[in-house]
This record gives C-alpha cells, sequence and structure tokens, in this order.
C-alpha cells in the first residue's frame, strides 16, 4: 500500500469518494447536499461551530437515513435516503439560523455568489457528486502539503516574536464595530480553578468562561498588539463584557451549566445587559455563579464598585477580584473589600515567598484565606509546589489543565492525549 | 423593566409620570390595602444617581413589587414610586432597608432633617392617605413636564474610540503652552505661610473647549486616561519652553507612569535649572495599574532626588488600601465638605495614622472651612483655589501695580504661564515670586 502526499487513506474526503462508489448500485431515492461551511467567514467556522452544526444531524445518523461527513475544509456532505428530506430540511433551517449574520449568508441572493448549500439528486447527479468527491480528495491532499511545508517553515523559525504595531484609537473602534456583529462563540475558553491539595489529583470547583484574547487578537488584527495600551485594552473588555452577556443569554441552557466564573467590568454589573442576563439565570444558579473584576476597574471608581457589589452579592453571586499580581498584592485587602476570592498572578519572584516590602507571603495568604486564595496562569509544575509551601490551595492555568487531561485519560485507561490544547 | 429612568420623553411619549397618574387615579377607586412609596432617589448626590445606580434599585425592588401584585414607576427625575396592594409589613421594610443600604455612601440615607421625617422615602399607606399622595404624583407629572421644556441645551457627545481618535489628531499640532495652569502649594511654619512647590497641569476644561468643544473628555475614563498620556507629553513639551522670570522652589507635574521612561521626559529633565525641585504626581490607579513600574520608577526618581507624591486621595481610596506601602514623599487627601461629619473623618484619620503629618497636604482647599479643619487636625500642607486667593491678596498688598486690579484678575494671572492674562499683569515679577504669607490659622482665628 502506497500513500501519496502524507494523506491518509482514511481521510473523511478518501471515505466520502469510497462510500459514493458504493452507491453506485443504490443510487435510487436518496440526495446529497454538500453544506459549503469553506465559505463562512473563519471566525464562523472554527471547530465550535462545525461541531454544532454537525450536531443537527445526529437524529439522521442515529436512525441510520443518511451519512455524514465532516471535511477538513470545514465542509459538511449530507447523503440521505429521500423519505429524511424533513428532516434534513429542518436542520437546514437550524443552519441558517446558526450563521445568519455571516456575510456568504446574508448576500447569498447575489448573482454568481456560490450557495452556501449545493443539493444533488443521487440517481440525476452521480457523475457531478462523484467528481466533487474527487476533486475534494485533490484539494485535501494539497492542502495537507502546504500545511506541512509551512509546519517545517515554522519549526525552522522557532520563537520569532511578532512584531505588533500598538493598538490606537481609531483601531479599537474598528475592532469595537467588528465585535458587534460577530459571534464569538468560538472564542470562548473554558479553564478549571481547582484545589490541589498535596499531590492528590486537582478537584475542580469551578470555571472561568473566558475569550481567548491571542486568538482574538489573530483572527481580527493579527499585527496590532491589543495590550499596547491598558487603558484602550480596558475600553475593549467592557465591549466584550456585552458580547459575552449576549452569548450566555444565548448558550444559557450548555454554558452556564455548572459552577462558572465569567469577567465582567464594574459598569457592566450596573446596565441593563447585566439585568437581563440576570433574568435568565435561575436563582439557584446564581450562587455558583463568580463574577470576576480586576483590580484596576474596582479601584478606578470605589463608590460605584461597593454598589455593583452589594446588588451582584444580594442576587447571589460571588465576587473575585483579578489582575493582582505579587507587587500589587500589598495594596489589596480582600477582606476590607468585601470580596470573596482573590486571583494571583503566578510570577517567578514568588519562589522568594515574600512580598515587595519583604514580609512573607504566607503572612499574606493566612490573612486572605487559604480557600480564597487563588494561583493562577501556573504554566508549571512548580508553581503549585511554591503555591503550596504559603499556604495556596487553589490553583488555574495551563499545568492545571495538563494534570486533569491526565486524570481524565487516567480513569479511562488510556495516554495522555487531551492535553493538546490549542490555547 | 426597559424604561430609561432618566429620559422624560417627548410631548407625545406617554412618561412615567403619566403611567403613575393613571394608576394613582385606579388606586384612587380601591384604595383599601394599597401602599405607595416614593423613594427620593432625586436628592441623592449627582454621583450616586448615575443612571445604573437607578435601574439596579428599581430591579431590587421588582420581586416585592411583583409578589403584592403592583407597579414600580421610574421617574424622570430619578425618583421611584411603587404602589403594592396589602404587602406584609416586614417585607416591605426589610425591602426598603436593603436599598438604604445600597445608597449607604450618600448622606441622605442617614440624615433626617431634624424633625424625624425620613428624606429617602416617603411611605403612604392608601387606606387614609390617598389625598396627599395624589397631590404629589400630580406635582410629579407637572414638574416633568417643565423639565420637558426646559431641558433642550445640547448634550456632550462622550469621549469614545472613534472621538478619541479625532481629539488625538487635533492635539498632534497644538502648542499646550495656553493650556497650562499652575496652583502652589503652601506650608505653615511658625507664623508664616511658604509656596513648597507649584503643580503646573493642562486645564482639561479650557483645552476641551478649544478642540473638542462638543466632546465630553472627561466623560469616559479608560479613554480619558489614554489620552493623559498624550497631554503628558504636551505638557512636557510646553514646560520646556516656560519662560518664567523666576522658577518655583519646586515643579510638580501629573504624569502618567509610563511617561517617565519617555525621552520627552528624559528632555524635559535636562532642562531643569539647577537648584529647582521636581515632584511627580501619580494615581492611585497607576500605582495599582502596573506595580512593579511604579516602584521601579520610584527608586530610580529617589536615586535623582526627585519626589514622588500620590495624587487625588480620598476617604475610599483611603479606606480600602495602605496608601503608606507606596513609601511616596507626599500624600494628597482632596479636601470636600463632608470630611466635617465626624465618621468620615474618623475613616481618614485613622487610615492616614501611620503616615508623618508632614508627608500630608490638603488639597482642593476652596474654602477658609477647609484650612481650619486641615490645621485642626495637624495638617500642615495646602493648596487650592482658596489658597490661590490668598497669595493673590497678598501680591497685592505689596504690588506697586496693584491699583489698576482686582482679586480675581490677579488670582487669573497667577494661574497661566503664559498668553494675553500674563501681558496683562503690569508685574510679571511679582507673579512668578510667590510672597511669604502670614500664618492662616492666626488670620482665621483673631
Amino acid at each position: 500500500m502506497t500513500l501519496s502526499a502524507g494523506a491518509p487513506i482514511t481521510s473523511t474526503e478518501n471515505l466520502l469518494l469510497e462510500y459514493i462508489y458504493k452507491l453506485e448500485r443504490h443510487r435510487h431515492g436518496r440526495s446529497a447536499c454538500r453544506i459549503r461551511l469553506s465559505l463562512l467567514q473563519p471566525m464562523n467556522r472554527r471547530e465550535h461551530h462545525v461541531r454544532a452544526a454537525l450536531s443537527t444531524f445526529d437524529g439522521l445518523i442515529r436512525r441510520l437515513k443518511g451519512q455524514v461527513f465532516a471535511l477538513s475544509n470545514f465542509d459538511i456532505v449530507v447523503i440521505f435516503k429521500d423519505v429524511a428530506i424533513d428532516e434534513v430540511q429542518a436542520a437546514m433551517i437550524k443552519l441558517r439560523f446558526l450563521f445568519d449574520d455571516d456575510p456568504a449568508l446574508m448576500n447569498e441572493e447575489d448573482e454568481g455568489r456560490a450557495s452556501f448549500v449545493e443539493w444533488y439528486v443521487v440517481d440525476k447527479d452521480y457523475q457531478t457528486l462523484l467528481r466533487m468527491a474527487q476533486g475534494l480528495v485533490n484539494d485535501d491532499i494539497q492542502r495537507r502539503t502546504q500545511d506541512k511545508a509551512r509546519a517545517a517553515e515554522e519549526a525552522a523559525a522557532p520563537q520569532r516574536q511578532k512584531r505588533r504595531d500598538p493598538l490606537t484609537p481609531a483601531l479599537l473602534a474598528k475592532l469595537q464595530n467588528a465585535l458587534m456583529g460577530a459571534d464569538l462563540a468560538n472564542m470562548m475558553r473554558r479553564q478549571a480553578i481547582c484545589a490541589v491539595v498535596g499531590q492528590a489529583p486537582p478537584q475542580p470547583l469551578f470555571y472561568e468562561l473566558f475569550f481567548s484574547i491571542g486568538e482574538l487578537q489573530e483572527t481580527l488584527l493579527p499585527n496590532i498588539g491589543l495590550d499596547s495600551s491598558p487603558w484602550l485594552f480596558q475600553e475593549l473588555t467592557e465591549t466584550l463584557d456585552y458580547r459575552v452577556l449576549s452569548l450566555l443569554n444565548r448558550h444559557d441552557d450548555r454554558t452556564l451549566s455548572g459552577d462558572v466564573s465569567i469577567n465582567l467590568n464594574v459598569q457592566t454589573l450596573l446596565s441593563q445587559d447585566f439585568l437581563t442576563f440576570d433574568d435568565g439565570v435561575k436563582s439557584s444558579q446564581r450562587g455558583t455563579i463568580v463574577i470576576e473584576l480586576q483590580k484596576v476597574d474596582i479601584f478606578a471608581d470605589l463608590n460605584a464598585f461597593l454598589f455593583a457589589r452589594d446588588f451582584a452579592r444580594e442576587r447571589g453571586y460571588r465576587i473575585c477580584i483579578d489582575g493582582v499580581t505579587v507587587d500589587s498584592l500589598p495594596f489589596i485587602d480582600r477582606g476590607r473589600l468585601g470580596i470573596d476570592l482573590l486571583k494571583l498572578a503566578w510570577d517567578a519572584s514568588l519562589v522568594e515567598g515574600k512580598l515587595p516590602d519583604g514580609s512573607p507571603l504566607a503572612d499574606y495568604v493566612r490573612k486572605c484565606g487559604p480557600s480564597r486564595t487563588i494561583l493562577c496562569r501556573c504554566d508549571a509544575a512548580n508553581a503549585i509546589q511554591v503555591g503550596q509551601s504559603v499556604g495556596i490551595t487553589l490553583f488555574q492555568g495551563r499545568h492545571i489543565e495538563q494534570l486533569l487531561a491526565a486524570e481524565t485519560a487516567r480513569l479511562r485507561g488510556g495516554p495522555a492525549t487531551a492535553a493538546r490544547r490549542r490555547s | 423593566m426597559q424604561a430609561s429612568p432618566r429620559d422624560p420623553g417627548g410631548p407625545e411619549t406617554v412618561t412615567q409620570e403619566h403611567l403613575l397618574l393613571d394608576a394613582a387615579e385606579r388606586v384612587g377607586r380601591v384604595r383599601d390595602g394599597r401602599v405607595a412609596v416614593h423613594l427620593h432617589l432625586s436628592r441623592l448626590k449627582p454621583q450616586n444617581r448615575q443612571d445604573g445606580y437607578l435601574r439596579v434599585a428599581g430591579r431590587m425592588l421588582e420581586p416585592m413589587v411583583s409578589a403584592y401584585r403592583g407597579q414600580i414607576f421610574l421617574l424622570s427625575n430619578a425618583d421611584i414610586v411603587f404602589i403594592i396592594n396589602q404587602p406584609s409589613p416586614i417585607d416591605l421594610k426589610d425591602h426598603i432597608h436593603r436599598l438604604r443600604g445600597l445608597f449607604a455612601k450618600d448622606p441622605l440615607t442617614n440624615d433626617d432633617s431634624g424633625d424625624g421625617v425620613d428624606l429617602f422615602c416617603t411611605l403612604y399607606d392608601l387606606t387614609f392617605d390617598f389625598d396627599p399622595f395624589f397631590a404629589m404624583v400630580q406635582t410629579a407629572l407637572a414638574e416633568a413636564r417643565g423639565r420637558t421644556r426646559t431641558s433642550q441645551a445640547p448634550e456632550l457627545k462622550p469621549l469614545d474610540a472613534t472621538t478619541l481618535a479625532v481629539v488625538l489628531e487635533r492635539l498632534t499640532m497644538l502648542d499646550a503652552s495656553p493650556f497650562v495652569r499652575r496652583q502652589s502649594a503652601i506650608a505653615l511654619s511658625g507664623a508664616h505661610a511658604e509656596v513648597i512647590f507649584q503643580e503646573f497641569f493642562i486645564s482639561v476644561g479650557d483645552l476641551q473647549r478649544a478642540l473638542a468643544p462638543d466632546v465630553n473628555l472627561l466623560g469616559n475614563r479608560w479613554m480619558f486616561q489614554h489620552l493623559s498620556t498624550t497631554l503628558d507629553r504636551r505638557l512636557l513639551d510646553a514646560m520646556r519652553r516656560m519662560r518664567l522670570t523666576h522658577a518655583p522652589p519646586a515643579i510638580h507635574l501629573n504624569l502618567n507612569i509610563g511617561t517617565l521612561q519617555d525621552a520627552t521626559f528624559k528632555t524635559f529633565e535636562d532642562s531643569l535649572p539647577e537648584g529647582v525641585g521636581l515632584g511627580i504626581e501619580v494615581q492611585i490607579l497607576d500605582v495599582l495599574a502596573d506595580s512593579r513600574a511604579f516602584f521601579e520608577t520610584h527608586r530610580k526618581l529617589k536615586e535623582r532626588g526627585r519626589h514622588l507624591v500620590i495624587d487625588s486621595l480620598n476617604e475610599a481610596t483611603l479606606s480600602f488600601m495602605e496608601v503608606g506601602r507606596t513609601g511616596a514623599d507626599l500624600y494628597k487627601v482632596d479636601w470636600t465638605p463632608e470630611l466635617r461629619e465626624p465618621h468620615r473623618r474618623d475613616a481618614v484619620m485613622a487610615a492616614l495614622k501611620h503616615v508623618d503629618p508632614a508627608k500630608l497636604l490638603l488639597a482642593r482647599c476652596d474654602s477658609e472651612a477647609a484650612i481650619a479643619w486641615g490645621v485642626d487636625h495637624g495638617l500642615e500642607k495646602f493648596q487650592g483655589r482658596y489658597i490661590e486667593a490668598m497669595l493673590a491678596a497678598t501680591t497685592m498688598g505689596v504690588c506697586d501695580k496693584a491699583g489698576a486690579c482686582t482679586l480675581a484678575q490677579c488670582t487669573a494671572r497667577h494661574a497661566v504661564i503664559t498668553g494675553p492674562l500674563r501681558v496683562e499683569c503690569g508685574n510679571n515679577q511679582m507673579l512668578d515670586t510667590p510672597p511669604k504669607m502670614r500664618n492662616p490659622k492666626r488670620k482665621a482665628t483673631p
């Protein structure tokens, strides 16, 4: 058996082609459609979207009325028995709803534009279908070859720092505009905040939901350093707040299940959008939602913070102060601020176990509350050791995610593979 | 509840006051067991009755209002009125109590007018008090109509990313010198008071009028913070070009910490005459935003003999963080008349008890009462409009050209560093040479 250009014989494209060959003798009473997710804006066709799109055909597959192929160019091909046509049409309505703000669907009537869905009657269009599948196999091989070349190139120039231009107000205005219309569901990430005691595996307490700023940057403004101005960035987070609230409103059944934390600004807590979000949250759930506020935002208007804090706690939410570093730690008195949790960002200087004024970090942690201090951005194992040595029990970060993945794999009895996470 | 609490509505729109009147008329027919509550949120201080606060206040009442089959009205003057049916008195009391707690920072919630009347809220048992309630509703409607007619002043645009981009562009071409203002700080020593430094800053109000009269430059905190980094550079350029007849003992500048790493700062520092002190004033927000950079900058400033000042401290910042940990050379506490209230004074004094009084300055002193309060509490350093007026008055007492001037003119001329106001003054020498004053405490208590 020979493999051409590294394309595994089991690629979905190959499976599709094979299936169509077999179909030749069963052409009657079958139809096919190709849903061209590849036409969507890149930010609308992330893994999350493809998964959502695929799940609309779950019923079809379960009842053996059709086959679904998720291609490497994001397109989906569905081949189904004609009796299931209503079901497929219904799925299509759902799909259009899912992506209705994408230009590919908004301007579908434009002449000469490739249509989002291509339909085939297998009996009549068999040759066209076959040519399409062959074309897809070729495209896939080509793409793999290119990917390989690019990967080799990147490997040859590792860690080359991208020079980024600073964010300006004009760019920020553009970005805010783009964000207003964008579906950011695919940029939403989860990271666990875990209790880690001794050598025992991490126990997740809740999950932080956040937008991957890195990905946002890559997708929308690849050459701009979004964090070049702390103040413009802070303004950007207010725009993101509204996006996260609307997203959670839409997905409150799924995304918000379980204990979560979300990042918001004080002013957002006082906004109509938050009240609307609050309407959608079951009262039993509020106690499990943690609201993370940045330290600068809290101190920018302490009176507004106190007002928002009292309101949020009255409604049952818990509050966490975020963005605290070892250098700003001495200025933050969690108890006095009436905040439930404090997030301290890992920094190599924590190894010394001292605050900038020389006082022991362990004393601070004891006063703040070991079960109320979270050491976040733990990317390596020593963060946990250092944290534990000063009494911290709660941790978050990439290393924790790896430990969790390893634990999951161990329980399943397989190797630790889940650690391959795109950040 | 979607109604904007602040929108009085046009002539055709049905306002909350109209709806309230309708509801009151209906309730008038079945008064039994109905209770109306009027929350006088319009009496809160402006900073405590922002839209967001009012929205939240309305939200806090919603569960009760719906539990007792009632209605709630957010009036255009920020007041809230709700009418409910046979509420549990405990429940009602509890809700009002919680709402009062939310506004606890405002004097309205703890003051009473001396005759036991609650200024925060008025309760009407409509079985008996329908008529005064109805009269209040009618007044509210009439007042709202009056406001709609009179409130036609054009609103300033908020500072958003788009407007900021325009402002920054205009700023690149601008010489900031005409917008630079100065204010003197004094220290009391024995029978005298002496100027210890002059703070130079850009007057944002004047800049706004000249550069973007339709934009509220202070309307968005983050956008203004970003703008201030550019203003820093403009100020430093203007300072470098400044020509005074006599340099003050020390120059204080309000700058972002990031600016101190800028080449503009280095150039300015090099141009500073020998023997003139330099103090850098920073905001607590800037200290928190990047504490590592703050400590590092502080260390470098110290090495060069520069002073570091923490600016704009108030009761809230002092109560929630130990500012003494910044290790600054001077702490500026903003005066407000509320500091005379015992619990506020105690909070501020407790927060400052570990700070050497010589390192404290009472800023924004706009009255004799401010100085008197400061002296009573052991403070020695002062700054503010009242100090400016005192300095001008003392100058006029010894200036041979004072015959043709008023105190307001002399004060205004002291404040600028260039331009027509300064040219009008016949004695620039005296403008730049602060006089020795008599200790204001002695003046205050004969």
